[in-house]
């Protein structure tokens, strides 16, 4: 009897949580030149530290960013294309006790609350180890001013408008 | 006086001083107009960023410029052929590929006319912003080859084919082809069929330069590549055009 509890509890330990927990730990901070308050256009750069806090090396290490808009009624994920030109980081080994420093780059296209998260996967690893959220606001920033497109906007046709009609006055004029 | 100058000047007066002409520089104002005011006038659409809205800026100037050089690629022969002013012309002294460079200059007088008028614009939605005197050097240093070569590929096509109106038919469905890029997202051109077609068209070429420079702010000479795609179809449209050219018999 105790022996079929120990075999049990020793069963449950192995496939526990914790057994299958990622060696990797990955910590993200905004970078210490960020603007204070951020808005549409600026450049802000997050801060990793991918960990192999095993006690194997891994193989194939792949880090991503991930970032999400969280405002009310706009919750969706971002497509990172023209926010960062820096999507992903790979090793092909990460030895025990070695680490990873990164910097992720973003330029920020739209105004609102966003979250940016760092993952990591490995070739055979069964979890995902995920950075820390990090949470930022983007201001609006309205881009085009109409004053400098309306006279350009409606003054080019006009002027070819006007060279038109010179050009058939002096055509009937020359007839 | 110089044939080719006397050609080119001739084509440039067509486009500059002919009613016609006008009307299509008016039409490419207008469309650079209505987009401009949409950027003002929408609200999801101003707040762009700047970047974007340059990049998108030189993308509908480049497909515009194109747009123009195939019509006057198409109308400078098999126009010309239906109004009966092809065959005088062919039968002066000049030689084709004399005639031919007069008229390769039209199309590019056409083309650099449509780019200064589109400098104003570029301003007026993107000076607030980075990389607008970059995007303003990439339109002229790559959107010259690519433009250029649709006028040549209008040229090509109204010397071989029988009416302007078939010319200008197949050259329009050449042209939606390869500007499709504008008109598809981003993730449909990730797919494999996208991926290939991407790396041989100089439409696409031009594009992804745009965007690398004025929204990646990478540097012009990093878009090696897609300037040797839009340089290689370039040379090969003028080689098809001077080909072409030269087998006209009507």
């Amino acid at each position: 009897m105790k022996l079929t509890a120990f075999l049990v509890a020793a069963g449950l330990a192995i496939l526990s949580p914790a057994a299958l927990a990622s060696p990797l730990s990955i910590s993200l901070n905004p970078a210490s030149t960020n603007p204070s308050s951020p808005q549409m256009g600026d450049n802000l750069k997050f801060q990793t530290v991918i960990q192999n806090n095993g006690t194997e090396a891994v193989d194939g290490l792949i880090a991503w960013i991930s970032l999400v808009q969280v405002d009310k009624g706009k919750e969706q994920p971002v497509d990172l294309e023209d926010w960062s030109a820096h999507k992903a980081v790979t090793a092909s080994s990460l030895a025990s006790g070695g680490s990873i420093k990164t910097d992720w780059p973003m330029r920020l296209i739209q105004s609102g609350n966003y979250r940016v998260i760092v993952s990591a996967a490995t070739r055979s690893g069964q979890e995902l180890a995920t950075s820390p959220f990090s949470d930022f606001t983007v201001r609006q920033k309205p881009v085009v001013e109409s004053g400098r497109v309306l006279p350009i906007a409606l003054g080019i046709p006009v002027l070819i408008g006007a060279g038109m009609v010179l050009q058939r006055r002096r055509r009937a004029h020359k007839q | 006086m110089n044939p080719i100058y006397l050609i080119a000047r001739k084509e440039t007066g067509e486009l500059l001083l002919d009613i016609r002409g006008l009307l299509w520089l008016m039409a490419v104002t207008i469309v650079l107009s209505a987009f401009s005011l949409l950027l003002v006038g929408s609200t999801e659409l101003s707040l762009l960023d700047n970047a974007q809205v340059v990049y998108d800026m030189t993308a509908i100037v480049t497909a515009l410029g194109c747009l123009l050089a195939l019509i006057v690629g198409v109308d400078t022969v098999a126009g010309e052929r239906e109004r009966g002013s092809l065959v005088p012309l062919l039968l002066t002294p000049a030689p084709r590929g004399t005639i031919l460079m007069g008229k390769l200059s039209g199309v590019a007088i056409a083309w650099a006319v449509i780019y200064v008028l589109s400098l104003p614009y570029l301003w007026a939605v993107g000076s607030t912003g980075q990389n607008m005197g970059q995007g303003m050097l990439i339109t002229a240093l790559l959107g010259t080859p690519v433009v250029l070569m649709f006028g040549f590929l209008g040229i090509s096509l109204g010397s071989r084919a029988d009416s302007a109106r078939t010319a200008l038919l197949t050259g329009l469905v050449t042209l939606v082809l390869s500007a499709s890029p504008v008109l598809l997202g981003p993730s449909l051109r990730q797919s494999a069929i996208g991926r290939m077609f991407d790396a041989v068209n100089p439409f696409s070429a031009a594009v992804n330069a745009y965007d690398a420079v004025i929204i990646d702010s990478q540097s012009i000479i990093s878009q090696s590549t897609h300037f040797a795609i839009a340089l290689a179809w370039l040379f090969a449209c003028l080689w098809f055009a001077r080909f072409s050219f030269g087998k006209i018999t009507r």
